[in-house]
């Protein structure tokens, strides 16, 4: 679907309105886009669309995915969510889950960003380096 | 066996290492060569990123929320949602002379059936060119062994030469005569043991192209040996648009390698009009905003970034160079549509091809009054100079009296003598493809010439007699040829002795 250069200009701005203290708020989230849908914008569906994108890369930025391939005990998992806040310097909401497929070890994702410590993962590389 | 076995155990304790940190991202579009990545917020400008599957890409456009990716070869096994990683590298090709005779595509992977390239060293794609504290002025010849451009428009080791023309017209010729004899000069120069000549290797990047014509052009290096001094690279019309836009990046690359390590290199593109069609698909396709006829805003950038990385550097840097030959082709002989006027104006000097001398017979179709060589003169060899200073104003004069003895027929003796002497110039510099002609014999031929000495010979006789010249000089004469060569000026003894051998010549032509 084509943005149009004006609908990618409204929706950033409405992402920086739904920020309090560089953090998204969800109160405000929520607001505006019941107040979008309600004011029928020409555009909707694209502004709605980039605002929707922008919202959902602010929250992966500060939420880690942990998969293990076995599960993670609470200590465990505490200890690897306040890791996490002391690399990245703020708030991290840590998602655990559990992936069979790893065979061992753990793989974090944050935003963009991967630790992948998985058996998986090494063996992979091995047999690239072989 | 034990070796082996230390290496995989090698492997296995760098398997062992820490976690490190990868930079990840999502396919969210792909199509035409070109994916949109979300993700990837460590992508660098030109990086590579690993797609899984030996499938590259190259980061071009870092946008906010995406990253806009140009692949390398099969586009049509990455699936939308597919995760990538970016690598930290830069894309870079083998180089060294291990690619000397080989055929290979714009990532250096051979095409040749020859087997694997041997070299071990990497050179980065995109590189920023050598600088002025590194560089100096041109001042050894390029011999292309076609006699109007080492006469009248001399090319020098490290300048950027335009050919231009339309279609049909002998552009890649052009390139291929002067590949050939480079490997002509090196050769002789091996077999006589002359440490002195600094062998000039070639690199012919053929962008946009019929396979068919690749094929062609690398039969006929083969067919006159000089496939042992050339690299040929191939990005031909079958390619995807990414593999011709990098192409004479690439090219440049492994010419830089000779320049770097103090050897001289030769870089023919082989069109960089087509490669400007490439790079606006791979701009358009990518969204970027086109401006005139669509082709993106840096189209200018693209081509004088890749003809800057032709140099002549100082002895301090190794006096390596690197010469660039580009060729543009013309629609219809506008030489003032975007692409060619803005390689014109970043080149020094072009040679110009037209279609009208092309069907007169006049081959080259070099137009001397539109060919020009902005640096080249000072590194042209002085017995050149000597004997074809005159020449391009001859040359000249002959045209605008030729055009006006139309109307007339009387003419003055003086006239006729001028019009009679400027059509076996025009003769002389007639010349049959693949086959280049030594500096030497050159300056003998044109000497004759301008001393008159084939002013009794009738035109149509013209390419007769000179070739006959050229035989009796190479063979009868060769000590003579020899001390041009060394000497690269004619003294009044060698002008004595030249005037013999011609006379001599004369006497026996029937």
């Amino acid at each position: 679907m084509k943005i149009s250069k004006e609908a990618r200009h409204i929706a950033r701005s409405l992402y920086r309105d739904s920020l309090t203290d560089g953090r998204l708020d969800e109160s405000k989230v929520r607001t505006i886009a019941s107040g979008l849908t309600a004011a029928k914008p020409r555009e909707l569906i694209a502004i709605l669309k980039t605002y929707e994108r922008l919202v959902r890369l602010e929250i992966e930025r500060n939420t880690a995915r942990v998969e293990s391939a076995v599960a993670l005990d609470g200590a465990m998992q505490q200890q690897i969510t306040a890791q996490l806040q002391q690399i990245y310097r703020r708030p991290i909401a840590a998602e655990f889950g559990v992936n069979p497929e790893l065979i061992g070890g753990v793989r974090v994702r944050v935003g963009s960003d991967v630790w992948d410590g998985s058996v998986a993962h090494r063996l992979r590389e091995l047999g690239a380096a072989l | 066996m034990a070796n082996i076995l230390q290496e995989i155990e090698q492997q296995i304790a760098g398997a062992k290492r820490g976690v490190a940190k990868q930079n990840v991202g999502v396919v969210r579009e792909i199509g035409d060569g070109v994916a949109k990545i979300e993700g990837l917020t460590d992508a660098m400008l030109n990086e590579m990123i690993d797609f899984g599957n030996d499938i590259y890409g190259i980061a071009l456009n870092l946008e906010e929320t995406e990253v806009g990716a140009i692949i390398l070869g099969e586009y049509t096994h990455i699936k939308e949602g597919m995760e990538c990683r970016t690598t930290g590298r830069l894309l870079s090709v083998p180089v060294g002379m291990g690619l000397l005779g080989r055929v290979v595509n714009s990532i250096g992977m051979p095409l040749d059936g020859k087997g694997p390239v041997k070299s071990d060293t990497l050179y980065p794609v995109e590189k920023i060119a050598p600088g002025i504290i590194k560089r100096r002025s041109v001042s050894q010849p390029v011999q292309t062994g076609i006699m109007a451009v080492d006469a009248m428009i001399p090319i020098g080791r490290g300048q950027r030469e335009l050919i231009i023309g339309d279609r049909s017209t002998g552009k890649t010729t052009i390139g291929i005569d002067t590949i050939i004899n480079q490997a002509r000069m090196n050769r002789a120069a091996e077999q006589a043991g002359d440490k002195s000549y600094r062998p000039l290797y070639c690199i012919y990047v053929a962008i946009g192209q019929k396979q068919s014509n690749i094929v062609r052009v690398t039969n006929v290096l083969e067919e006159h040996g000089a496939m042992p001094y050339t690299i040929v690279l191939a990005a031909s019309a079958a390619d995807t648009a990414t593999n011709q836009y990098l192409a004479p990046f690439a090219g440049a690359a492994m010419g830089e390698w000779f320049m770097d390590n103090g050897m001289d290199a030769l870089i023919i593109f082989d069109d960089l009009s087509k490669h400007a069609v490439a790079y606006r698909q791979v701009s358009l396709v990518l969204r970027r905003p086109s401006g005139r006829e669509a082709y993106p805003g840096d189209v200018f950038y693209l081509h004088s970034r890749l003809l800057e990385r032709a140099a002549r550097l100082s002895e301090k840097a190794g006096n390596g160079s690197l010469t660039a030959l580009p060729i543009i082709e013309t629609q219809l002989g506008d030489v003032s549509a975007y692409i060619p006027t803005n390689v014109i104006s970043i080149t020094d000097g072009q040679i110009y091809l037209e279609t009208d001398l092309f069907y007169q017979g006049i081959r080259p179709a070099i137009s001397v009054g539109l060919s020009v060589s902005r640096v080249g003169s000072a590194a042209q060899v002085k017995a050149m100079k000597q004997v074809a200073g005159r020449i391009k104003g001859d040359l000249a004069q002959f045209r605008e009296l030729a055009a006006f003895a139309q109307f007339g027929s009387d003419l003055d003796a003086k006239t006729q003598a001028q019009l009679e002497r400027g059509k076996r110039i025009v003769e002389v510099f007639k010349q049959p493809q693949y086959n280049p002609v030594p500096i030497e014999v050159q300056v003998g031929l044109l000497w004759a010439v301008q001393n008159g000495f084939f002013d009794d010979v009738a035109v149509d006789k013209l390419k007769d007699c000179q070739a006959q010249m050229s035989d009796y000089l190479t063979s009868r004469k060769p000590e003579l040829m020899t001390k041009i060569l060394k000497e690269k000026a004619l003294s009044d003894a060698l002008v004595a002795e030249l005037k013999a051998a011609v006379t001599e010549f004369k006497q026996t032509y029937r």
